[in-house]
């Protein structure tokens, strides 16, 4: 295994503490389980000469969801929020998400702000120091420029996001509060996300895929639960444990009697950002037909752009993408 | 009979073979006291870490290594320059150099090490390392590298071709005239790594004043290990210790000699000072020595009543940048066709090539596995076609043992056909095969079968100098204690423990007895090592013979003292005595009367193959193949297939192996599972693939293997043929049972979906396509 570069590690007890901690030290990371971190920490592609532990700050922690709101402290462990009562039975889908994550001891040490967090990934980036150096790097780190996977982005990023609670969160409306040197703020979590989708001008990419700011850190995501709603999430993976999602999604909608009152749709590991799928809205106010299935088909292949990321084709994952995401639609159109 | 005139229990020979027995190291890993290489901390060492080259194939300009060795703390670089002796398996196959001189042949190849006071400064120096290079052409193919005018890698293997194989036994153009019905079909099996749990990992020490090294490291074959140290380092062999401390796995990728241990002691040499040298995982991979990509094209005849009349198969293996195992590979490739099916009439032609990727090497079910993958296929595809079920095709070509194959393999003990029989009843083949329901989440299920075999040892080693195949000692002492010690390398599959049941069976005594030595070439006696299966079969002769010899002491020695004569001694475990009044000898009684003239009694035992089973000569590498004794496997696997996402699941395993003699049943179940368990990582979802010759997967996330979550249950079996030349009638039982699972799941899925896979790993996204390919041209029609 290779040994960590030397750091200092800070242990803040409260958000103050670890304010002025980041502020004193503009290069440091936040470590939370470290799931993620360290691993790109041990691969050479961060060196941070300060790591900011963020378990000992206690209003980081703590997990409330009742049928109306879900809040959960960026700290929380994603094993309670997979294991959490109230959040199985109001917000299955991210129940379900959580416990999707990598394999038990990741869950155990991974928290849900990392999770929210987690760096976009890229078969030609998240390698070691010396494969990327054998490969001429790519622009995702200060060493490269060009992106091997669209040689001829013109200095775009295709890195996909590949966390599992963003979009369980994003089909309940989920909002993150955070804290920075000019005070808290609260951003919808859609906007959080700032990597390109098709569907809009955004100039982020797989490098620039967080709206955070520098010194600002996450406190907690919040969501809102709308009478009705009943959600799922799955995710298809080469093998069952330990693996990011070759293609995960959210679906959430609210049936009444024949008609599809309310549909929302998102995706992860397919984009530089999770998707909140545009133009569900108009497959409501009628019943859930094999024509709005057909229009549901047309919205994921037109905002789905998985690219060769990963090791798995780019077209599997776009293709298997739609399939998963009707399967959910059907699965709880028929069970609400 | 009530208490009172019950007789005594009589003392007994204590039995273990055939029996649970727990592993003799199990308790040191389990609470992890077991000292793994990299585990050896106790002395301080320098650190060590290598300078690899970032270009696939290049020649080496000018190595800059002045800032390298401004870095505080750096106390020796070792480079090309340091090593103009080649290494490799095969004596006529010693290609490659601990690290490149002149030029670099894969992305990865070690050109330079450092040795420095921390990791930290030695990894510093490494990246201060500058290397001018000028680029040449790289293949990535085997079609590439052996194309017309490509650059040769190798000055001695023209065209790129470390080894061609061509034979052509028995008639087989006049087989295919015969056959009802003939098919012919292409097949790919992607590149796999063995992904053993251990990271390579290195410690040498050399002593200056005496000019004497020793070097622990994490290997299958010390032997091995010894010679090539002697060789590279150009040193007296007497002058040279390798001990193999704890090993976390090998699966055939530490058959042979690897580049850590050879400049750990390069370093130690030249640093004058303890070096230790533990790569990471991704050196891990790079260093290699999987199952090459091979490329199989196959034909084969069939009569309509199911009988293999002709086969012929091309096989092309894309072999990387050096010789390694590829001879002994490309042969098994094709002589182990034979063996297992009574086959009259074979053609092969087999090319192993050299390309600018990491070297190929052993891994286990070494060079069977992927023919075995179309040979399976092919015999599914014929019986469809023939309308016959695929059992009945597997019956109606049984060897009738014993026998010699066509390519004059010695066959005795055959135990197939039970292995067969008992899959057959055990899965409920016949009811499924009529079709098996879908699944409540409408999974697509379905059941296919195949079967397998390996060798127990190669017959003829690769360094063949007249030795015996193996010896053992046995040391006993005043204390009544019994010493065993071997060469043969404990890696985790449990040679020690067999080893130790075979020589207490014997004496009839408690292993509790014993203790075993394994691999320290300072005491223990030299061993072939850990490969082709052989150490139950060769190295558990030894210990057999040697327990015997043992046997033979003690009861002369309990005669003597008896005033008996030795033929009237009963051996009853602890207890030696004359006749069935005699109250006898306690086993230290004995010791101490055998131990009066001579002191400490050391016995050998040794093993020797018999001329028979050394293969053939009818083509060049003939020999490649000959074996004491075959394992035979055969499996069933239900699958059930998703056909909207792809995704297959392995439902359910039924495998029965016919290992000769379980000695211990508890590891012999183990190892077919994990022989079921790595066939099915490269069905399913194990591949090493290259970017321009980076390895894309070299890390434990993205090289996928099967998790738990993965792992069907596996519903073993054990036959026992009682083979008659296997100690207690033993075979081998770690590989045989590998190869049959990746035909037996595409056969299933081909069951479940109609469709035919020839490409591994079966991803769903292969599946996905072809379901798709299918709905297309359904709406074309």
């Amino acid at each position: 295994m290779d040994a960590l570069h030397e750091f200092d590690v800070i242990r803040p007890k409260t958000i103050a503490e670890m304010l002025a901690a980041r502020k004193a030290h503009p290069a440091s990371r936040l470590i939370g389980g470290g799931t993620d971190i360290l691993v790109n920490i041990r691969r050479g592609i961060e060196k941070p000469p300060v790591l900011i532990e963020t378990t000992a700050v206690a209003e980081l922690h703590g997990i409330a969801a009742n049928e109306r709101e879900i809040v959960v402290g960026a700290s929380a462990k994603l094993a309670a929020l997979a294991q959490n009562a109230a959040v199985l039975k109001h917000y299955p889908a991210i129940a379900a998400a959580a416990d999707s994550i990598a394999g038990p001891t990741h869950r155990n040490m991974g928290t849900v702000g990392g999770n929210l967090c987690l760096d976009t990934r890229c078969i030609y980036y998240n390698q070691s120091e010396w494969w990327r150096g054998a490969n001429a790097h790519c622009l995702k780190t200060a060493l490269g420029e060009m992106c091997h996977v669209a040689p001829k982005s013109k200095g775009v990023c295709f890195a996909t996001y590949s966390g599992d609670l963003a979009p369980a969160f994003l089909l309940y409306g989920g909002e993150i509060d955070l804290a920075g040197p000019d005070g808290t703020r609260t951003l919808a979590l859609a906007d959080f996300y700032t990597g390109y989708a098709k569907q809009d001008g955004s100039t982020g990419d797989g490098r620039t895929y967080l709206a955070i700011r520098p010194g600002e850190i996450v406190l907690r995501v919040r969501a809102k639960n709308v009478p009705g709603l009943v959600s799922a999430y799955d995710k298809i993976r080469i093998r069952k444990s330990i693996e990011y999602p070759v293609a995960g999604v959210a679906v959430a909608l609210a049936r009444k009697g024949d008609t599809l009152a309310d549909l929302r749709v998102a995706f992860t590991g397919t984009n530089p950002r999770p998707v909140l799928l545009d133009g569900t809205s108009a497959l409501c106010g009628k019943p859930l037909s094999d024509a709005a299935l057909a229009a549901l088909d047309d919205l994921c292949r037109d905002q789905i752009m998985s690219m060769k990321t990963t090791f798995t084709p780019g077209t599997y994952r776009r293709r298997v993408a739609t399939v998963m995401a009707k399967r959910l639609v059907k699965r709880l159109w028929g069970a609400a | 009979m009530n208490e009172m005139t019950k007789p005594a229990a009589l003392p007994a020979a204590v039995r273990s073979v055939g029996e649970y027995v727990p592993m003799v190291d199990g308790p040191e890993k389990v609470t992890g006291r077991a000292k793994y290489t990299a585990d050896m901390l106790d002395a301080p060492a320098l650190e060590a870490a290598i300078f690899r080259s970032p270009y696939a194939h290049a020649e080496i300009i000018d190595l800059d290594l002045s800032a390298a060795l401004a870095v505080p703390g750096v106390r020796a670089i070792v480079t090309g320059d340091d090593c103009d002796m080649t290494y490799g398996v095969l004596p006529i196959a010693y290609t490659e150099y601990p690290m490149a001189r002149g030029r670099t042949r894969y992305k990865g190849e070690p050109i330079a090490a450092v040795a420095a006071d921390t990791i930290h400064a030695a990894k510093e120096a490494v990246a201060k390392i500058r290397l001018k290079a000028k680029e040449l052409p790289a293949y990535f193919s085997a079609k590439a590298a052996k194309a017309p005018g490509a650059v040769q890698l190798l000055e001695q293997r023209p065209g790129n071709i470390e080894r061609d194989v061509f034979f052509d036994l028995g008639e087989v153009d006049k087989g295919f005239a015969e056959a009802d019905a003939v098919l012919e079909h292409e097949f790919h099996a992607a590149e796999v790594c063995q992904a053993q749990t251990e990271m390579h990992a290195a410690l040498a020490e050399y002593d200056a004043q005496r000019d004497r090294l020793t070097v622990w490291c994490s290997t299958q074959v010390p032997f091995y290990v010894h010679l090539m140290l002697a060789r590279t380092m150009k040193m007296d062999k007497a002058k040279i210790r390798v001990v193999k401390p704890f090993i976390g796995g090998g699966f055939g990728c530490r058959t042979e000699t690897l580049q850590p241990e050879l400049i750990c002691a390069q370093l130690a040499r030249k640093a004058g000072q303890r070096v230790r040298l533990v790569v990471n995982r991704e050196e891990t991979f790079i260093t290699h020595r999987g199952r090459p990509e091979s490329d199989v094209r196959m034909k084969m005849g069939m009569t309509k009543d199911g009988r293999i009349t002709a086969v012929e198969m091309e096989q092309d293996q894309r072999g990387g940048a050096y010789s390694s195992y590829g001879v002994v590979t490309i042969l098994y490739a094709g002589s182990m066709m034979f063996g297992i099916y009574d086959l009259q009439a074979a053609r092969y032609v087999g090319r192993r090539v050299l390309t600018n990727t990491p070297p190929c090497g052993a891994f286990r079910g070494h060079g069977t596995v992927n023919t075995r993958f179309a040979f399976e296929s092919m015999l599914d595809m014929l019986a469809e076609k023939l309308g016959l079920d695929p059992f009945e095709v597997r019956r109606k070509n049984l060897l009738k043992a014993p026998t010699f194959t066509l390519n004059d393999l010695m066959v005795n003990s055959y135990g197939l056909p039970e292995c067969i029989d008992w899959v057959e009843k055990a899965s409920r083949w016949q009811q499924k095969r009529q079709g098996l329901p879908p699944r409540a989440d409408g999974r697509k299920r379905g059941i296919g079968f195949a079967c397998s075999h390996y060798i127990s040892g190669a017959s003829k080693p690769v360094n063949w100098t007249g030795e015996p195949h193996a010896t053992v000692n046995l040391k006993l002492d005043f204390d009544g204690s019994i010493t065993l010690l071997t060469g043969a390398a404990e890696i985790g599959q449990g040679s020690s423990t067999i080893l130790v049941q075979v020589a207490a069976e014997v004496l009839g005594l408690s292993m509790d007895r014993f203790r075993i030595i394994a691999s320290d070439s300072a005491v223990t006696p030299k061993d072939n090592g850990s490969y082709s299966s052989r150490v139950t079969f060769m190295v558990g002769n030894a210990a057999l013979q040697a327990a015997q010899n043992l046997k033979a002491v003690l009861v002369a020695a309990a005669a003597k003292k008896l005033e008996a004569k030795p033929e009237d001694i009963e051996v009853l475990g602890e207890v030696y005595r004359a006749a069935s009044q005699d109250k006898g000898l306690t086993f230290q009684e004995v010791v101490v009367e055998a131990l009066k003239d001579t002191g400490t009694i050391t016995v050998k035992g040794n093993f020797n193959t018999i001329p028979e089973s050394w293969g053939g000569k009818k083509y060049r590498g003939a020999a490649i193949g000959g074996t004491m004794g075959f394992s035979y496997a055969a499996q069933a696997v239900q699958v059930a297939v998703d056909e909207e996402t792809g995704e297959v699941e392995v439902e359910d395993v039924w495998v029965a192996h016919d290992c000769g003699k379980a000695l211990n049943r508890l590891t012999v179940e183990g190892q077919i599972q994990g022989s079921v368990w790595m066939g099915m990582g490269q069905a399913m979802s194990e591949e090493t693939d290259y970017y321009h010759g980076l390895p894309v997967t070299p890390n434990f996330l993205d090289y996928r293997i099967p998790t738990i979550q993965d792992s069907p249950p596996i519903h073993t079996h054990i036959v026992e043929s009682n083979d008659p030349y296997g100690p207690f009638g033993a075979k081998e039982a770690g590989e045989g049972s590998l190869a049959s699972f990746i035909p037996a799941v595409a056969n299933a899925i081909h069951h479940a979906t109609g469709l035919r896979f020839r490409d591994t790993p079966f991803t769903p996204d292969k599946i996905f396509a072809a379901l798709d390919k299918r709905a297309r041209n359904a709406k074309k029609a």
